[in-house]
């Protein structure tokens, strides 16, 4: 063993009592800096999942168009009128070729054509307002995980059926089999049968749309070319943002991030994240101050022997070295004790804390909880910590140490 | 006899403390020499200045002005890290408290100073420190910490890290100030046989005009300045040294 390393463990086993206060000072720190880790990771993937897991990443519609400006007498006010864009439905004639670039990009996970527009559906006197999704059949679950979802009946898609949500199917009394009316907002209307009711958990899911075959739906909203929107998932949710400007710009399309269209949502995200972050740099600052001050008082306590070592022409380097060694030996020791403290802890509840339903009590993501970069941090930390009363105890002055 | 060998040449060495606008002199101009093998006292009253000198010469502290040549090396304009270098190789310190350092073992002690220098506890070291245990006759105590010996003890173990480094001086401030009559003598006795045996150079400073007598030659330090170089066989100028041990 280097001799500084004997040292400096010699240092720390003497005074034990001050080593344990300070190596669970360094353990308290490291545990709540993984627990937090995992506790806020946990949350923000269930939040991502229970919102991002639904929708798409990024959406193609076409622009929206310009309102037109009517002019009338050069003496007249010039007044701006918009012309019912709705009258002629917008929608993206040329997504054959947009699909195969989107295939071709290796960051795109899938791309789904969709038809959509709005429609009644009825039965009996019941009535209800739906946003029709028109979808290929292999590809319903791509964007919203329908198929795992559906609580009665099945997710197959033939001309004939539609799948509703659970609220829709409530409100308008309808169950699995039974023939309901659709009448699309461009006049044509369709009898189709209710195939399977799907509960995603997102109330506007639930209550608003209805998923069709991508044909039926063409036909329904008289889009007989073109498809209204196309929705991508993404292996990297966060590229999002960059994405949508590239293809924006690529393809004269607006394309919009999930976090444009979740704002909100992606602010309490990163405001949580913040909060975390804070809370973990916290924890950090006070194992730097507890190991600075402990050391500190180690440089006081130790003030003749530091100076007699010196008179034996011990140099300055030494003496830092054996001090620092001692911050990194409490930091790493510390460290790895409370980063194992911080799995068992995240472990235990997430394995034993449930709910009556079973469903976990906090959403911890007990591999999240960022443990190896908790020990590096802190052992560095440490270290850091230790410089200024290294710094001190090579400062001291032989003559004057070995005096007092 | 032998011709005298000079290990440390002092010439009109100052030293000054200033302390606002007051300066007081410490030093006024010292000068003499040190040969190798001697057993050599320095003796003078509280604050004449013999501490300071000690310090000095152990290259703990600067002189004001003048020359310190040691071994042929002009230590007076040294940097802190060349008077750090060289005090580990070549000067041994005998404090009147021992400083041991007591979360170590008698053994460690008297090896840190090489273990310091060459970064590990190597056999060859810690067969050195035994020896020169056996030599102190603590051979028996050798894995004792230092907190665990008595005060004769722990200022043998001291002297023997003093030798560890094989030094050209050891620098002895009162050996003897903490111990009683006999223990005092033994480590007297000890310093004077190891001089005797392996011809190392010791300055002793001391109030004792017993223990003072029992060296080759006395400087007496007197507001500063050298009052005067005495051997055993009477008075001397300074720089002549009569009497010397085998070399």
């Amino acid at each position: 063993m280097p001799f500084r390393l004997k040292i400096a463990t010699r240092y720390l086993l003497s005074n034990r009592a001050q080593s344990v206060l300070l190596l669970t000072g360094v353990a308290i720190g490291v545990l709540v800096f993984c627990f937090m880790s995992a506790l806020i990771n946990g949350l923000t993937q269930y939040q991502i999942t229970q919102t991002v897991g639904a929708i798409p990443h990024l959406t193609f519609e076409p622009r929206e168009r310009e309102p037109r400006v009517i002019s009338g007498d050069k003496a007249t006010m010039v007044l701006p009128a918009v012309v019912n864009g709705n009258l002629q439905r917008t929608q993206i004639r040329s997504w054959q070729s947009l699909m195969d670039s989107l295939s071709a990009d290796p960051a795109v996970r899938v791309a789904v054509p969709i038809v959509s527009g709005n429609a009644l559906l009825t039965r009996g006197q019941a009535v209800g307002s739906v946003a029709i999704t028109g979808v290929k059949p292999e590809q319903l679950s791509d964007i919203a995980d329908i198929a795992p979802n559906i609580i009665a009946g099945t997710a197959e898609l033939d001309l004939d059926g539609i799948l509703i949500g659970a609220r829709l199917a409530k409100n308008l009394s309808v169950s699995v089999g039974q023939p309901v009316v659709m009448r699309s907002d461009r006049g044509r209307e369709r009898t189709v049968k209710v195939r399977g009711i799907f509960r995603l958990g997102i109330e506007s899911l639930d209550e608003r749309v209805a998923y069709m075959n991508f044909k039926a739906a063409r036909a329904l909203l008289d889009l007989e070319n073109g498809v209204s929107r196309v929705e991508v998932k993404l292996f990297d949710l966060y590229a999002a943002p960059p994405m949508s400007e590239v293809y924006g710009a690529a393809t004269g399309l607006k394309v919009t991030s999930w976090i444009e269209k979740n704002r909100r949502l992606f602010d309490a995200i990163q405001g949580q994240g913040t909060t975390g972050t804070l809370i973990k740099v916290f924890s950090i600052v006070t194992i730097v101050i507890g190991v600075a001050s402990a050391l500190l008082l180690t440089t006081m306590r130790r003030r003749a022997e530091i100076g007699i070592m010196r008179s034996m022409g011990v140099s300055k380097e030494f003496i830092t070295t054996v001090f620092v060694a001692q911050g990194v030996l409490i930091g790493l020791a510390g460290a790895t004790l409370g980063a194992g403290l911080g799995y068992s802890a995240c472990w235990a509840l997430a394995e034993f804390a449930k709910r009556a339903d079973g469903r976990a009590l906090l959403t911890i993501d007990v591999a999240g909880g960022n443990y190896a970069y908790g020990i590096a941090l802190a052992t560095f930390a440490s270290a850091l910590a230790a410089i200024l009363p290294a710094r001190a105890a090579a400062k001291i002055d032989p003559l004057e140490a070995i005096s007092q | 006899m032998t011709t005298p060998r000079s290990i440390l040449d002092i010439t009109d060495l100052r030293k000054d403390y200033v302390t606002g606008d007051t300066v007081a002199q410490v030093l006024k101009g010292l000068s003499f020499s040190v040969y190798a093998g001697e057993f050599l006292a320095l003796l003078g009253p509280s604050g004449s200045g013999k501490s300071t000198l000690l310090s000095i010469l152990g290259t703990l502290l600067r002189p004001t002005s003048g020359s310190m040549r040691m071994l042929g090396q002009e230590l007076s304009t040294a940097t802190d890290a060349e008077l750090t270098n060289f005090r580990s190789r070549n000067i041994g310190f005998v404090f009147q408290y021992h400083h041991l350092l007591p979360d170590f073992s008698a053994l460690e002690n008297v090896a840190f100073p090489a273990s310091a220098v060459m970064g590990r506890e190597t056999d060859a070291v810690l067969l050195r420190a035994a020896q020169l245990l056996d030599r102190v006759g603590l051979r028996d105590r050798m894995h004792y910490k230092a907190t665990k010996l008595s005060g004769g003890q722990k200022q043998r173990v001291a002297i023997a890290r003093a030798l560890m480094m094989n030094p050209a001086l050891v620098l002895a401030d009162e050996p003897t100030g903490n111990l009683d009559r006999e223990n005092a003598e033994h480590v007297m006795a000890l310093l004077a046989r190891i001089n005797a045996e392996s011809g190392t150079t010791f300055l002793i400073s001391t109030h004792d005009p017993d223990i003072a007598a029992r060296c080759h030659r006395r400087l007496t330090v007197i507001d500063g300045r050298l009052a005067g170089i005495e051997t055993s066989s009477g008075p001397d100028d300074a720089g002549h040294r009569p009497m010397l041990a085998a070399e």
